[in-house]
């Protein structure tokens, strides 16, 4: 087992070290590039290209100063792009592309260090109470010097989340296994498009429902302490979370290599033995990403879970009390004060809670794909 | 009233300030003190540019009161008025500007009947023509056609209180004074004494609960046990005469200005504790709450109470004072009721003083202020909001 961290940890190492090799190479082989560039590009091309960035740096930089004058250079750029798709076609179109993607990198950059910049306040103002807290008070909006923690935040999204994902993942898997494995190919060609037909309904429709039928039916039936809770809350985004389960853990189950199924099937074993040790094991990481995807989706919802939770923020005791009078998250926070915040304290606080979601669903998200991606090596890359 | 006529004493130092400190154009610095060396008198009118730059409409609070008397027509402010803010004195607002821009006739009888127009105020003119008059605004006698437009839009109070002091609208609508709405901003004393607090209405809260607990016979709670109720001391409705039932408090959204008027008014402290059960940010999920429940205790806007359906309003007993739905929930000592603001900034222009008057007369009180659900303001404050945009301040 040892063994087995230590390779680990020196795989990563040698990582590292290639990536940093990579960085010094690139800088240091830069200026023969760029000679070398500039000695492949005709003159009017290079003039061409100089234009399109220098204009389209000044649009940007004009939209965010006095967007009245961003204009002018907007039409510059134009005109450099037309003259250039005319005269160079295949340049402009990968300078195009180029600045597609340098644009869509530089909004999220832009996003993160909006998030993390306003957030700071609250990050000054409570430190480390800011995300462990355990008594009351939590919360004493708006005041601009008051108490603020994230904590009854975090526990109510742990437990939507959990909840959700207890009723996401073994439906999930059970459904993606009957429809990849076990379906006739008509019964399958029906339910694979219903189930993705399923999550494209608005997320305010399963609110709706869930807090006029599903509350209600709690508080009238078990008698909750208030008509929400995180119990019920977690049902309806755990339904919401299915179609994402099904359809990427029924995509890990097809890929499976069909010679391994084949194989299985020759030696003597049943369909159900086939399905069982082999089918499910060999798309074990695929599933697994199924369900993580899953609980991503779950722990960003916001709609229903805004409708939905009782927006009292508080301890459950125990914590793991999913029916309490309780109910807030680091989302609903978010959608129910923002427009009664503004500026000041109360609203670095909802930024701050905007981080913490940021980063443990970027944390989801890459173990689901680094899940993905062993998958892939494990099986040969066959898709 | 004591607090008006300070506001009122106000107007005249600001006035000197912005003399002095020359914000101001030039221009309208030079008609200003040619006009105070005329003895001008001493009031808060500043609406009229000087001829030279009638056509600049956007910048009526920077020129100030050249016009001494008569004759203005041809320089007065007809650009169009506008406003902007609260969803909850909106309708007022509003409906005031949907009123003005139609200049209906005397006797349309929906929209300015022979019962308002000729026994009230005995006249046969266009109801803004009517209105804006004395303000020295002449007749359009066209349907349509006011002497001047009002456009009317509709966000939230902070940014009603941010838009009027930034000047982009003339009128900042707000349901919470504009020194609560600022509070998080570190906005500075000099910068709320800018604003002008015109109240055109009152808007008060009655209590409601479920209808199993109003057919149990809560009928009242006194302010003390609504105070032990939203901080979780009780209960139980067997503690306040109701039968044995946990009691389910829903309030508003955390700082919102319900949330916080409602502390600031019942507790005393915009910044008290409170813990109801559950929150809701709008009024008709409260009403839908307060309908399914049948434990449930919640303040709730006038419009969404229903005596005789499933949100029954109880009174509320304060010091001896029984406050009840229909009677007294105006009144100022009611903690839940508030004012409900149009708010100027750096005095109150000829156009916008027009348009206020034209809110707190008694036909914009009946149609715009009762007529959607809230209160009327009592006859004395009525008489005092009257004073401050009074048409002989502009003469």
């Amino acid at each position: 087992m040892s063994g087995t961290i230590q390779r680990r940890i020196q795989a990563v190492r040698a990582w590292i070290d290639a990536t940093i090799a990579a960085i010094v190479t690139w800088f240091r082989e830069l200026p023969d590039r760029i000679r070398d560039f500039l000695d492949r590009t005709p003159a009017d091309a290079q003039a061409i290209l100089l234009v399109g960035f220098v204009s389209f740096a000044a649009a940007a930089y004009f939209f965010w100063r006095s967007p009245g004058q961003a204009a002018t250079p907007l039409a510059l750029f134009a005109g450099a792009t037309a003259v250039g798709w005319i005269r160079h076609r295949g340049r402009t179109a990968k300078a195009l592309t180029m600045l597609a993607s340098v644009v869509t990198v530089a909004i999220l950059l832009l996003i993160i260090s909006f998030l993390v910049l306003h957030s700071r306040d609250a990050f000054e103002h409570m430190g480390a109470e800011l995300l462990w807290r355990l008594e009351p008070p939590f919360w004493e909006a708006p005041s601009p010097d008051g108490t603020y923690s994230l904590t009854p935040l975090m526990v109510g999204t742990a437990l939507t989340t959990v909840i959700a994902t207890m009723i996401a993942a073994p439906l999930g898997i059970a459904g993606a296994v009957f429809i990849s494995e076990m379906a006739p190919r008509s019964v399958r060609e029906v339910v694979k498009p219903g189930i993705e037909l399923l999550a494209g309904i608005p997320s305010i429709t399963y609110g709706f429902v869930g807090l006029t039928i599903v509350n209600q039916y709690f508080y009238t039936e078990f008698q909750t302490p208030t008509i929400a809770s995180y119990f019920a809350a977690g049902v309806m985004i755990g339904l919401m979370a299915l179609p994402t389960v099904v359809s990427v853990a029924e995509d890990a189950l097809a890929s499976v290599p069909e010679s391994m199924k084949s194989g299985s099937l020759a030696m003597g074993s049943t369909e159900w033995q086939t399905t069982k040790s082999v089918t499910i094991p060999a798309a074990f990481s695929g599933v697994s990403a199924a369900v993580l995807l899953g609980v991503g989706r779950a722990m960003g919802e916001t709609m229903a879970a805004t409708v939905m939770l009782s927006h009292t923020k508080g301890m459950p005791d125990p914590f793991f009390d999913v029916f309490s009078r309780y109910g807030e998250t680091l989302t609903t926070v978010i959608a129910s004060e923002a427009p009664n915040a503004i500026g000041g304290m109360h609203e670095s606080v909802l930024f701050a809670a905007g981080v913490v979601l940021f980063v443990s669903v970027m944390l989801l998200s890459i173990m689901a794909q680094y899940v993905e991606w062993r998958m892939h090596r494990k099986l040969g890359g066959q898709q | 009233m004591a607090r008006e006529s300070a506001a009122n004493s106000d107007l005249v130092s600001r006035r000197k300030i912005i003399l002095t400190t020359g914000a101001a154009g030039a221009a309208a610095l030079a008609g200003c003190s040619s006009g105070d060396g005329g003895g001008d008198s001493d009031d808060g009118s500043d609406s009229g540019s000087d001829s030279g730059s009638s056509s600049d409409s956007s910048s009526d609070t920077g020129s100030d009161n050249e016009n001494t008397d008569g004759s203005q027509s041809g320089s007065m402010d007809t650009s169009v008025l506008t406003a902007d803010g609260s969803s909850t004195v909106y309708p007022i607002t509003n409906t005031g500007g949907s009123y003005w821009n139609s200049n209906p006739e005397a006797g349309d009888e929906d929209y300015w009947p022979n019962s308002w127009a000729q026994e009230e105020y005995d006249t046969q003119m266009r109801l803004a023509d009517f209105f804006a008059q004395d303000y020295g605004y002449e007749a359009t006698e066209e349907r349509s056609n006011p002497p001047f437009r009002a456009s009317i839009a509709l966000s939230h109070s902070g940014t009603g209180v941010e838009g009027v002091m930034e000047e982009r609208i003339d009128i900042g609508d707000s349901s919470a004074p504009a020194e609560a709405e600022l509070a998080g901003t570190g906005a500075g004393e000099e910068t709320l004494n800018n604003f002008v607090d015109h109240v055109v209405g009152v808007d008060g809260q009655p209590i409601v609960v479920s209808r199993e607990i109003a057919d149990a016979g809560v009928e009242q709670i006194t302010i003390e046990e609504l105070r032990g109720i939203y901080r979780q001391e009780i209960t139980n409705w067997s503690e306040v005469g109701g039968p044995d039932r946990d009691i389910l408090a829903l309030g508003r959204s955390a700082g919102s200005g319900t949330d916080t008027a409602f502390r600031a008014n019942v507790y005393g402290d915009p910044e008290a504790s409170i813990s109801p059960d559950q929150r809701f940010g709008q009024n008709q999920q409260l009403q839908q709450a307060v309908t399914q429940a049948d434990n449930a205790i919640a303040y709730i806007a006038l419009a969404f109470v229903e005596p005789d359906g499933g949100t029954p309003p109880i009174g509320l007993e304060i010091d001896g004072t029984l406050y009840e739905y229909g009677k007294n929930l105006g009144a100022q000592d009611y903690p839940l009721s508030r004012d409900l603001h149009a708010y100027t900034w750096e005095d109150t222009s000829r156009k916008e003083a027009c348009f206020i008057n034209f809110l707190l007369s008694d036909f914009g009180q009946e149609i715009f202020v009762a007529g959607n659900n809230y209160f009327k303001l009592p006859q004395d404050r009525l008489e005092t909001q009257r004073e401050m945009v009074a048409a002989s301040n502009y003469e």
